[in-house]
């Protein structure tokens, strides 16, 4: 039998829980599906659900943002990237282009896309000029693009790769205390891919309750009541609470195409540093953006990598504060004119509370 | 969504009315038939969707326990 959102509260609701239980996520489209269902003031008051590392566009290099805006200006080519990257602005006084959409403005070819053949299509229009394509990601949306690259492209299509793995960091965290929680939801679509025994790490070395689950209230409370009842009966274990796509071993295709175009290596995460074996290298250095053209993200300039002053995206995605209690939040911050990457993308912590009426400390 | 049509790599799919093209690329050691439901992200499909009644573990642990019960 399959339980409504309703029936999943009340047996949230009717579990003996204890004074101050903390939920982690990391996927953003599972923040969304809580904050716009409003799922935090339905469930206990004792249950606190912190968004943690979700969104790659949040935790991709600055640096990295920076070498395709001047691919784009210096070198002339078109750049292909995921819509929510273009508006993140990077260190440069404000007289410079701070952004690709700012580029875009003064006159670069640069084109929003929203999946990979897209840009194949572009390249393969566009004859024999260059076209760049910008990826940001978690395994997701990477598998796709290493399918892209196992099928083959075009000489003139070249891969700038900001792609990431998601449990790299969420082990990070709970190797060095970086973030505090009593359980896990691991991410639904990365477990469809890469298979959801990659999370049994967080309940074998840690011992902490862990269910992956999918978008729906129901699949989203089924899982917050795995962690709970895992919790309170002291029986932890790995849930899948979305049966539906996500099984152990996950899509063996996708991860073969992974493992054949690129590698894991030690990778940059914005404001947070460097996390071990969380990045994807191509394995071709002929398609390698870095490789065949300058390379912009190393070239030297003020305030490199950093984040701007006042911004604690890093905090936020971290899970060490919550969106509202960044000082720039919903201020000078908004999504309007966003300052930091997490009030800029769809799977930012502070785009989604904002788009959800957080509009305060509340 | 639901396959509508299948062309080699491609499949037409279809969604409360919706329809777009995907790939198969990802799921081409499956055997995918019209009329299969694919989980779809950023024009690939990446899973095929099966049917599913139990959310959770304990669903199963708890219907196991009401059936050995006396008094279930």
């Amino acid at each position: 039998m399959s339980f409504s959102a309703k029936q999943w509260l009340t047996k949230i609701h009717d579990l003996p829980l204890p004074p101050k239980v903390r939920i982690m996520n990391v996927c953003g489209g599972h923040e969304r599906s809580i904050t716009m269902a409003g799922l935090r003031a339905a469930l206990p008051s004792n249950i606190e659900l912190i968004p943690g590392p979700g969104c790659p566009v949040c935790v991709c290099p600055e640096e990295d943002v920076y070498a395709a805006i001047q691919l784009a200006l210096e070198e002339k080519v078109t750049l292909v990237a995921f819509g929510d990257m273009l508006r993140v602005p990077v260190n440069v006084s404000k007289q410079a282009v701070r952004s690709l959409e700012q580029a875009k403005a003064v006159g670069a070819d640069i084109r929003p896309i929203a999946s990979p053949l897209e840009a194949l299509e572009i390249a393969q229009r566009a004859d024999k000029s260059q076209i760049v394509f910008f990826v940001t990601g978690f395994e997701t949306t990477t598998a796709p693009v290493a399918a892209l690259l196992a099928q083959g492209i075009p000489d003139n299509l070249l891969i700038l790769l900001s792609g990431r793995l998601t449990w790299p960091i969420v082990d990070q965290l709970l190797a060095t205390g970086q973030a505090q929680f009593d359980a896990l939801i691991a991410p639904g679509h990365v477990a469809t891919i890469m298979g959801s025994q990659e999370w049994a790490f967080v309940v074998e070395k840690y011992h902490m309750p862990t269910a992956v689950a999918g978008f729906t209230s129901e699949s989203l409370l089924a899982a917050m009541y795995s962690v709970l009842r895992q919790l309170i009966e002291k029986k932890c274990f790995l849930d899948n609470c979305y049966p539906q796509v996500v099984n152990e071993q996950g899509n063996l295709t996708a991860q073969r195409f992974l493992q054949q175009t690129m590698q894991t290596v030690d990778a940059n995460w914005r404001g947070i540093g460097i996390v071990k074996q969380s990045g994807f290298q191509l394995q071709n250095s002929q398609q390698d953006a870095k490789l065949q053209l300058t390379d912009y993200s190393k070239v030297a300039r003020q305030r490199m990598g950093t984040m701007p002053a006042g911004c604690d995206c890093a905090k936020v995605v971290l899970g060490n504060i919550y969106p509202n209690q960044c000082c720039l939040y919903g201020k000078s911050c908004t999504p309007r004119s966003p300052i930091g990457p997490c009030m800029v993308s769809d799977e930012g912590a502070c785009r989604i509370w904002w788009s959800g009426g957080v509009h305060n400390d509340e | 969504m639901q396959v509508v049509e299948i062309q080699g790599f491609n499949a037409r799919c279809e969604a409360k009315g919706v329809e777009r093209t995907v790939s198969l690329f990802m799921l081409q050691e499956e055997n995918i038939v019209v009329g299969d439901y694919v989980m779809i992200h950023v024009g690939y499909a990446i899973q095929k969707m099966t049917h599913q009644e139990a959310q959770s573990t304990w669903e199963l642990f708890d219907e196991v326990l009401a059936a050995e019960s006396p008094h279930a």
